[in-house]
């Protein structure tokens, strides 16, 4: 069974007096571990599958299981809840928290369970290591570079171990020696911890580094190649 | 929930934002408690300057202004005689015919103000049971005994009305003989003459009214009296009555002290909450992420409000230790007397209260509007 599964999946909504579809009758399966890239041009309904994937948005029909959990029918209650647990959620331009440190913004999806504080401690400590940024715990964002803004935010979705990484242009603010290493943290993550990535991005570069590529236009997929 | 610390450290992110909200939020108390003390201190003043055992007998027609009224001097000695039931001392009855008169005085320095004058003999002691003479003694002819708050009505140094300078009326030189204190009425900003001193001086061979004192008497006793002497041309009103019809004639003071203060705090209102909308909006996107993370919009309207009580609550303490030391214990001159500002119970819980529905209610308007957007929108805002 794929970990995602979406089936005849239509987003539309109304702008002013115009009706706008960015996706519409979309089906796709993705298994688990699976590192998955979608791209397409600006306006191809992307981000809008993402931020449906990840819980973000809601679809006007279709079926849009997570892990054999139909989310299309969550109410927004449920889908914060959901997001909590199962979603992390990586931004292009890397959305930290500006007044706390890098531990305390990975810490943030930590408070919502109830670990102890020792217990919180070292799954960050965990994290930390995991995207090599021990030694920069303390540092705000601003004292950051942003390789190290954006291992900080990976750090910050992967810390409550949630099956499902989302990225929408992870790499689309970084130079390309730390978007290569970005992507190279995304691979280790799905290959060595199973975790299932759907990503966003407008580089081939950082498209070869997924496991598939699906492309989108107008809201449809246009080719669904095993790479 | 978020942490505590997140709300805290959001306080600093724009120290002008801060100081713009703590120094609005202080305004704003600052105004509302400095509205309650005056309006409380005008009360109390008032109140406590009648005794409900206390009855006035004016002039017919006079009722509403003793200075204005004129009783015949032969009523005092008929109230003496003719009502039963009231206080006496050592057999002097409490019955004390006065002279009431709002005049310039001018002090040993030149300065001259408008005084608010009360001619009595040693028996006024007897129904005006606040007054304590703190030093001197009781005026005798040519001598004036001064309330402990006088000098704030003719906004001299209290030196200038210390025990044994010299005040002039009406080209007279009159010495303090006595100083005395009848706290929290408005016996105490007055000064008091000896009662055929003050005739002469104002020319004048009437009394303004009688203050008697009833023990077993009642009201209707003394009403009855001014009924069956018609011919003295009476009226009767207790005390405490008459200060508080006083009372309601600063009824419009009262109210031009709070409209100001309600335009100015409105002001400072919109402007703290212009500040906000522009602090919270550039917050939109953090809002989203953090909602994107897992936390609920209760969660982050909460620590919105925690992060504005912080502001307003400090602004509060700002306005208290303001009015603490600017206000507390301040005496403000009016018409008839003098009140006393005090930080009461009353005040401060009021100041703590606008200070906590500055940071609530306040904040709710431009925390909706930063937490309303849908999230895929939101998360894109820059």
């Amino acid at each position: 069974m794929a970990f995602i599964s979406i089936r005849s999946l239509t987003k539309s909504y109304t702008k002013g007096k115009t009706s706008v579809t960015p996706l519409e009758n979309l089906s796709l399966d993705v298994p688990q571990g699976e590192f998955l890239a979608l791209m397409g041009p600006s306006g191809s309904g992307k981000t809008t599958l993402l931020n449906l994937i990840a819980g973000i948005d809601t679809p006007s029909s279709g079926q849009l299981e997570i892990n054999g959990r139909n989310i299309a029918d969550l109410s927004q209650r449920q889908l914060t809840q959901w997001r909590a647990t199962h979603v992390g959620y990586i931004f292009q331009l890397y959305h930290l928290v500006p007044v706390l440190s890098a531990y305390e913004n990975i810490e943030l999806p930590l408070l919502l369970g109830k670990l102890t504080k020792a217990e919180r401690r070292m799954k960050i400590q965990a994290a930390l290591d995991l995207v090599d940024l021990s030694d920069r715990a303390h540092h705000r964002p601003a004292e950051l570079s942003g390789g190290q803004e954006q291992r900080v935010a990976i750090a910050r979705a992967i810390v409550h171990h949630p099956e499902l990484l989302v990225a929408d242009e992870p790499t689309g603010d970084l130079d390309r020696d730390s978007a290569d290493s970005i992507l190279t943290l995304l691979q280790q993550l799905a290959t060595e911890h199973g975790k299932t990535i759907v990503m966003v991005t407008h580089d081939p570069k950082a498209a070869q580094a997924a496991h598939r590529t699906l492309h989108l236009e107008k809201g449809q997929l246009i080719n669904n190649p095993r790479q | 929930m978020l942490p505590f610390t997140y709300a805290l450290r959001n306080l600093f992110r724009d120290l002008s934002r801060l100081a713009q909200t703590v120094g609005g939020s202080a305004l704003v108390v600052l105004l509302l408690i400095a509205s309650v003390a005056l309006n409380q201190g005008m009360d109390s003043v008032l109140s406590a300057s009648g005794s409900a055992k206390n009855v006035i007998l004016v002039g017919k027609g006079s009722e509403e202004s003793i200075e204005r009224s004129e009783v015949h001097l032969d009523a005092e000695s008929s109230v003496i005689t003719s009502i039963r039931g009231l206080e006496e001392q050592l057999g002097t009855p409490a019955v004390s015919g006065e002279i009431t008169y709002q005049a310039p005085i001018r002090t040993a320095s030149g300065k001259e103000d408008q005084a608010l004058l009360r001619g009595v003999l040693e028996k006024a002691l007897l129904v005006h049971r606040s007054v304590r003479l703190l030093e001197g003694h009781f005026p005798a002819p040519g001598e004036v005994m001064v309330g402990k708050l006088a000098h704030r009505n003719l906004g001299v140094d209290a030196s200038e009305l210390a025990l044994g300078q010299r005040i002039y009326f009406e080209n007279e030189a009159l010495n303090v003989s006595g100083i005395f204190t009848a706290p929290g009425t408005v016996l105490e900003s007055e000064i008091w003459f000896d009662r055929n001193d003050l005739a002469s001086l104002t020319q004048r061979d009437t009394l303004s009214a009688i203050t008697l004192r009833m023990d077993n008497a009642e009201f209707d006793d003394v009403h009855v009296f001014t009924l069956q002497r018609n011919d003295l041309e009476l009226a009767a009103i207790r005390e405490d009555v008459y200060y508080s019809k006083l009372g309601a004639f600063y009824q419009p003071i009262k109210v031009m002290i709070w409209v100001t203060a309600a335009l100015v705090s409105a002001g400072a209102i919109f402007g703290g909450l212009n500040t906000l909308y522009a602090a919270f909006a550039s917050r939109i996107r953090e809002m989203a992420t953090l909602q994107s993370i897992g936390y609920t919009r209760g969660a982050l309207l909460v620590s919105l409000i925690q992060e504005s009580l912080l502001a307003t609550l400090t602004g509060t303490l700002l306005a208290f230790l303001i009015a603490y030391f600017l206000l507390d214990g301040r005496t403000v001159p009016f018409s008839v007397g003098t009140f006393t500002l005090i930080l009461t119970p009353q005040v401060i819980l009021t100041g703590l209260a606008a200070g906590i529905l500055l940071g609530t209610i306040g904040t709710l308007p431009p925390a909706i509007r930063c937490l309303s957007p849908s999230l895929p929108k939101a998360l894109r805002s820059s």
